[in-house]
Parts: structure tokens; sequence; C-alpha cells
């Protein structure tokens, strides 16, 4: 669906750059303070960048980021209305550095015996359609947000060490995650015969069904020694219930009876299953790597769940409401292919005619219209936008139902995830 | 296309109808083997049968020795695959249909390993919960599901029509959903893996699962130059057909707590006994027919594959390396190759490559510690009879 790349590709530009080109941070969504902020914020990432570049982006280097940041951009607390942000700080850039790491190690661990696959795989992960950073972005955060407070820990002391460890391994949930993640988009293209993903050619289209197929394949044979090499049987449990929520949710799309389409809660499981399952099993599994509790484990979850089911809900919206050049696909694709999103099963509720419309099938463009129609009179667009934002809330009440803490890192990345459900549900394209 | 209702339907009613059956312990208690395998072992030594394989008189069937505990892996199989909503079930649940379920090689093959490497001799009778055995049983499971996972990836890359005499999955529901069925599969034997608790177990399976995707893209992206060159094709046979095999017989191994010796053996066995049945499987590809085969015999070469008996034939007559070069997607090509194969000594060569990896196998076996228990000796017994039934095998 679109919102994986409209948002993600937002990223991409954030991300692929590196600390150093952080001059040209771009925001998500114009602030009438912008032009004056990226200049200010430019000069001052430059220097922090150079430093922590070259090392691993460990606690340390994180917390000379984000104290900065605080120092320099004073950020807006949801909760406390008391400070309002001079600019807000894009949460994506606070974690840029350990992304660009994490799609080195992609690539070298895709570099298979067999290199023809190795460029396949890779196609996803090259600059440009570097997209796919969102996941990663949200569970390094997410790592960060959950980090117990280090007492003494001097460099290279023992505390430090675990600490960078633990931090390797939750990095490798994001690669796990983005393997997986990628791999359904394969064998989705596949299913999908979709021309165009992402703004760029499918894979499908320049390398064929075959390789589509087998390189999602390798992907998930990768992403299963990948966990393997984890070692924690509750992480690879939540990871392989990810996979399965994927196939089913992609089943359920494909074989949707026509009560089914019907129905909201049909809708609403098959989104789960489709969208929010695996950041919400990968969010949890984080939590699960850092031995955290089940109480904590299930906030991070819930986090994860929220998030992309209201990011889903946005997509849904975007697609009537977008335009293709930003969506990277033609919008009203949704409907054109026969799936019915929220906005239109709220509004079949208001107009109980509309249902013969949608049984019709949309072949034929001109009950597209009339379904639009239908769509405009109601109050379809709304409601999907309050029940995103209901689930936004919930999300950003995970976050505030964690365990209190000092530490300014954790601190920061808690409000970057804040800050990214508020951006999930205003974001425009 | 076969409506899923009814595809889940057939399901219930193989499901329904094993646990109708008489019902059998849930493993069966050591002296039962003892039993079965006294009359394996005799009927076994009855038989005149030597290295070069006796003609005369007929093999005890590895496969009989153990065929209640490999039904009970199907049976459980089918229950292990059970999803969220019916039509995936469904379609993950083709082939563990009655009838459907192919020769279970892969079961039969771990639980003849499981046994001839136990060496606990300590608890004789064992009580309805023989744990270890249950956790052999798994590995087989896991290991068929994987197996079948690769299947209908295969047939979906293949465009295959047919498996095991009847419709293939992706004839039947579409690429679509036998792709996602593949994918489901997949993970659900490593969820199952996973549940066993170890690593290294569960290290071996990703292991295999990996060489087999490895195996298929060097068939997809196979160089003129790699297509003649027999070090590539003996690569490929094993991640394609060796490599699961062999890491669920070391697997099994682990799970007994062998040590790396006995790991080894069991490893080698496994490799060779898959590299050997392919090897014939790829003369059967030109000797077989349809019929006896299941499938379209000279799918190999009409695919453009080019197999051990080319390869050897490629040796004698230089002059068809060109042809195989230029690849055969001129059906004519196809022709001059089976000639020049008829007139070469490459199916003959073939043959006695797989005998000695079959060879190679059950010297494997012999290499096992020393042991006098009867069901660890049958069934090793059992294990080198079935290198031997696969060479003699026609379809």
């Amino acid at each position: 669906m679109s919102w994986r790349w409209a948002l993600a590709r937002r990223v991409a530009k954030l991300a692929a750059t590196d600390g150093g080109g952080g001059a040209q941070a771009q925001r998500l969504l114009p602030t009438s303070s912008a032009a004056a902020g990226t200049g200010l914020l430019g000069r001052l990432h430059m220097p922090l960048a150079s430093q922590i570049r070259s090392k691993v982006v460990g606690c340390r280097g994180a917390a000379l980021v984000s104290s900065r940041w605080l120092h320099d951009a004073q950020y807006q607390v949801r909760q406390d209305g008391a400070s309002r942000a001079q600019e807000q700080q894009d949460p994506f850039e606070l974690v840029a550095d350990e992304l660009s790491l994490l799609a080195n190690r992609l690539r070298s661990m895709v570099a298979a015996e067999v290199p023809k696959l190795a460029s396949a795989a890779e196609y996803f992960f090259k600059v440009g359609a570097e997209g796919k950073r969102f996941r990663p972005t949200v569970l390094l955060l997410m790592a960060s947000a959950l980090k117990f407070p280090l007492s003494e820990s001097t460099e290279g002391g023992v505390l430090s060490i675990l600490a960078d460890k633990l931090r390797t391994r939750q990095q490798n949930i994001a690669e796990i995650t983005e393997m997986i993640h990628v791999a359904s988009l394969l064998h989705d293209d596949v299913l999908d015969d979709a021309d165009t993903r992402r703004g760029v050619s499918s894979l499908n289209l320049i390398m064929g069904n075959k390789l589509s197929v087998l390189a999602g394949d390798f992907l998930l044979s990768r992403a299963c020694v990948a966990l393997a090499a984890l070692g924690n049987t509750e992480v690879v449990s939540l990871m392989a219930t990810a996979v399965e929520h994927l196939v089913t949710g992609e089943t359920m799309q494909i074989s949707t009876s026509r009560e089914q389409r019907r129905s909201m809660e049909y809708y609403l499981q098959k989104t789960y299953y489709k969208t929010a399952s695996l950041i919400s099993n990968s969010c949890k599994a984080v939590a699960i790597l850092a031995g955290h509790t089940a109480e904590v484990s299930m906030l991070a979850y819930e986090y994860g769940r929220n998030l992309g089911l209201a990011f889903q809900l946005i997509d849904d919206v975007l697609d009537f409401t977008g335009t293709s050049a930003s969506l990277g696909k033609g919008s009203l694709s949704d409907i054109r292919h026969g799936i019915i999103t929220a906005p239109m099963l709220y509004a079949i509720e208001e107009f109980p005619q509309l249902q013969e419309v949608v049984d019709r099938g949309f072949d034929n463009p001109a009950n597209i219209e009339i379904a639009l129609d239908y769509l405009r009179k109601s109050r379809g667009i709304e409601r999907t936008k309050e029940l995103a934002r209901e689930h936004a809330d919930r999300a950003v009440k995970a976050i505030e139902s964690l365990p209190d803490s000092d530490d300014e890192d954790v601190l920061t990345s808690r409000r970057a995830l804040i800050d990214i459900t508020e951006r999930v549900i205003t974001r425009t394209k | 296309m076969l409506p899923g209702r009814i595809l889940l339907a057939g399901l219930r009613r193989s499901a329904s109808a094993a646990s109708s059956v008489a019902q059998s312990p849930k493993n069966m208690c050591y002296w039962d083997r003892v039993i079965w395998s006294s009359r394996y072992f005799h009927s076994a030594s009855d038989n005149a049968f030597s290295e070069g394989g006796s003609k005369a008189k007929e093999l005890p069937d590895p496969f009989a020795l153990i065929k209640d505990e490999v039904s009970e892996v199907t049976d459980r199989l089918r229950s292990m695959v059970v999803a969220e909503i019916p039509e995936l079930t469904s379609t993950a649940g083709y082939f563990f249909r009655a009838g459907a379920e192919g020769k279970r090689t892969c079961p039969t093959v771990l639980l003849l390993m499981a046994s001839a490497i136990s060496t606990d001799m300590s608890d004789p009778i064992v009580g309805l919960e023989n744990k270890p055995r249950a956790r052999h049983m798994r590995v087989a499971e896991i290991t068929e599901m994987i197996h079948i996972s690769n299947l209908i990836h295969d047939d979906v890359l293949d465009n295959a029509d047919t498996r095991r005499g009847m419709d293939s999955l992706n004839f039947t529901v579409g690429k679509k959903l036998a792709v996602l069925a593949g994918d489901f599969l997949l993970f659900r034997a490593f969820s199952a893996a996973v549940a066993l608790d170890n690593t290294e177990v569960v290290s071996l399976l990703a292991t295999a699962v990996n060489n087999l995707v490895t195996g298929e893209l060097m068939q997809l992206t196979i160089t003129p130059a790699q297509r003649c060159s027999m070090d590539y094709y003996l690569q490929k046979t094993y991640y394609k057909t060796a490599a699961l095999i062999s890491n669920s017989c070391k697997a099994v191994a682990v799970l007994s707590g062998q040590t790396t010796e006995v790991q080894d053996l069991a490893y080698q066995y496994g490799r060779h006994l898959g590299i050997a049945y392919q090897l014939i499987d790829d003369i059967l590809d030109f000797t077989g027919t349809s019929a006896s085969l299941g499938k379209a015999s000279f799918s190999d070469i009409n695919q453009g594959i080019v197999t051990a008996p080319i390869l050897f034939a490629m040796e004698e007559f230089p002059q068809l390396r060109e042809i195989v070069e230029q690849g055969f997607d001129d059906p004519s090509n196809v022709d001059v190759v089976l000639k020049y194969l008829q007139k070469s000594q490459g199916i003959e060569r073939t043959r006695l490559l797989a005998a000695e990896h079959a060879k190679l196998a059950a010297a494997a076996i012999d290499d096992l510690p020393a042991s006098e228990d009867p069901v660890v000796l049958s069934s090793r017994q059992a294990l080198k009879d079935l290198t031997q039934k696969f060479l003699r095998r026609t379809k």
C-alpha cells in the first residue's frame, strides 16, 4: 500500500544522506519556520555528525546528539503544553547514521554466493529506493526509548560493552524486519503484477517473475539464518508469527468473499495482519531482547500496532485524496483493484445503497465515479481520520506508560516516537 | 480450479479417517520395535544381498519398518498447518492430504537415523512419553514441511502442472496462493524448529533452507560455461537435493546428544544419499515415462537443465559442448543432444557415480559406533537397504 513508500521515501532522502549532508535536512511537513530552521540546524549538525560518524552510534554517541538537540531545539512534549517548540527536529535524523550502518550491513549480508541475486535483493535497499527505512527508524528509536539506565559506565567498561552488544542485536531485528518486509513485497509483486512500486519500476518487471519469487525466498531464508543467530526463541516466535500474519493478510485480501468485503471488522483484521503485525511484533522483539518485562514488551507492541494501523488508515484516505505524483502509484488504486477500504466502508454504513454499487465491482470506471460521489457526500473520510487519530493517541499513550527514566537519550527517543505518530496522521502525501 | 472448500473438506476427511483407524501408541514402545525389527532383520539376512545388488531376491522394504511412525508424522503435519483462515489451511495442507503424501522419504530416513544412532539402553521399557523420540519426530515433521514448501515454490517457478501424479498446487489455486502457502509452511516449520529449543538444530535447518534457495538460484542464473561444468552441477545438486536431508540427519544426531563424529557420519549419510537420489532422478528423466514418474519426462532438458548424463556425454563427445552452451530454446538442439546421449556412456557413468555415493552412504552407517541393540541394528540395515533401493528405482 502507498503508505510504505509515501512517508518512507521522505525518510530515504534523510536517511540516505550522511550526517554530513544533514545540512540538507528536509522537513516532512513544511512549517513556517522551516526556512530559518534548516540553516540553523544544518550548521549545528555538521560538526556533530562528523564526530560520531566514524564510530558506531552507541549510547554515548546518541546521547551527544540528543543533548545538543535538547539544548538547541527545545522539543515540544505533547503532555506538557508549557514550552512551545521553536522548531521541531526531525525524529528520523536522530538515527540516520545508525541507519546507514544498517544499510551497509544489509548489503553485505545479502551478498550471496550467487551474485545475480545480490543485485536483485539489493534493489530495494539501494539509494533512491531506500524509502523502506521507516520501520528500522521506529525500531531503533524504540530500542533507545527502552534503554535501561547505565550507572557507572566508562568507555569500554563491561556495561558499555554489553550495551553495545544489545544494540547490535536490536539492530539485527531492524534488519530482519526489513528483509521480511521486502520479501513480502517481492512476493506481493508477483501477485499484483504491479507496474510501479515506490515510483520505480518494480523488480518483477525488470527481472522477471521467477527471480522475484526467488529473491523473496532468499530474503526470507536469510532472515531465518539471522533469527537463528540471535538465539532467542521468543523473538523468533514473534517474527515467525509476523510472517504468518503477512501471508494471512495477503490471502485474506485475495480470497475476500462478498460478505467479508462489507465487514469493517474483517477489514481491520486484514489491515492488522498486512500492515501492523510486522512492526508491532518487531517492536516487542526489541523490548524482549533488552530483557524487559512482559508489561513493557506489550507497551512496545501496542505502540507498533497502533502506529501501523494509523498509518494504514491514513494511507487509505490518501489513496482517495492524494495525487499520483506523490503516491508513486496511481491514486484510487485500491478501488481500482477492488479493494474496499475504511472510508468506503464507513460511507456504506451511511448510504446502504452504496453497497450495491460496490458489489457490482469496479471494472467499469463509471461505477468508480458513482462510489466516489457517495464517498464525498458521506463522512467516510472524516471518520477514517478520526479512527486514525484514535490509534495514534493509543500509540502515544503506550509510550507515555513506559517506566520513567531520567536518561536524556531515552526521553528524546520517546518524544521522537510520539512525534512520529503525529506526522503519520498529519501527512498530506 | 478446485474450490478451497473442497480442498479443506478433503483435508478434514483424511484427518478424521486417520484418527478412526486403530490407535497405535503415541510412540511405538521399545519392545514392539524390537519385534518389528527382528522380523526385518531376519528377512534382510535371508537375502543373499551384496553390494553389487542382488537381482534374485527382493529387498525388504525399509519404509515398512517405520511406516506407522511416519503415518503419525503425516497426521501431525495436517494439524500443524492449520491457519487462521481456511483458504490458507487448505493450500498449505494440500500435499498432506490422504493419498497426496508421496513417498515421505524425508521422515522415513530421519526416523530410521534416529533409531540407528540411538545409544540409550538405560531404560529399555519406555513409557508412553518417549521424549527423545518425540523430538526426533518433530525434526521429521519440520523437514517434511520445509521440503513441501520448497516443492510448492519449485512448481511455481517451473510452471509445473503436475506433481506426484496429480495437479500441482499452483495449477489448482494459482501462483499467488501457492507462493503464499509455501511461505507459510516455511515459517511454520521454522517456528516448530525454534520450539525444540536447540540453537544448533535451528541453525542447521536455517542453513538447509538457505541452501535450497541458493541451489535454485544457481539453476536460474546459470551461464553457458557453468552449464557445462560437472563441479557446478554437483554443487547445485547438493544444495537443491542433499542439503536438507543431510542437515536434518545431523540435527537428529545433535538432538540425541551424539558426538561430533556421529553427527558428521549422519550428515555424510544424508549427503551421499541425497546426491545418489538425484543422480538416479536425472537418469530417470531420460529413461522413465510420464506414467511412471508422475510428471513429464525429458522435463529437465526441455527446460534447458543439463544434468549428469549429458555432462558425461560431453566428456566423450566434445562437439556436444557447443550445442549445450547454445542452450535449448531451439528444440532441435534437444534432439541432437539426445542422440549423442544414446551413443555415449553418459547414463551408465551416472549410474556408476550414483552407486559410488550409495556406497559412501552405507560406509557412513558402517562407521557408526558398534551396537548390539536389535532395533539399532535393523535401523542401520534399513538405511543401507534404502541406498540400494534408490539405485534400483524405476520411478
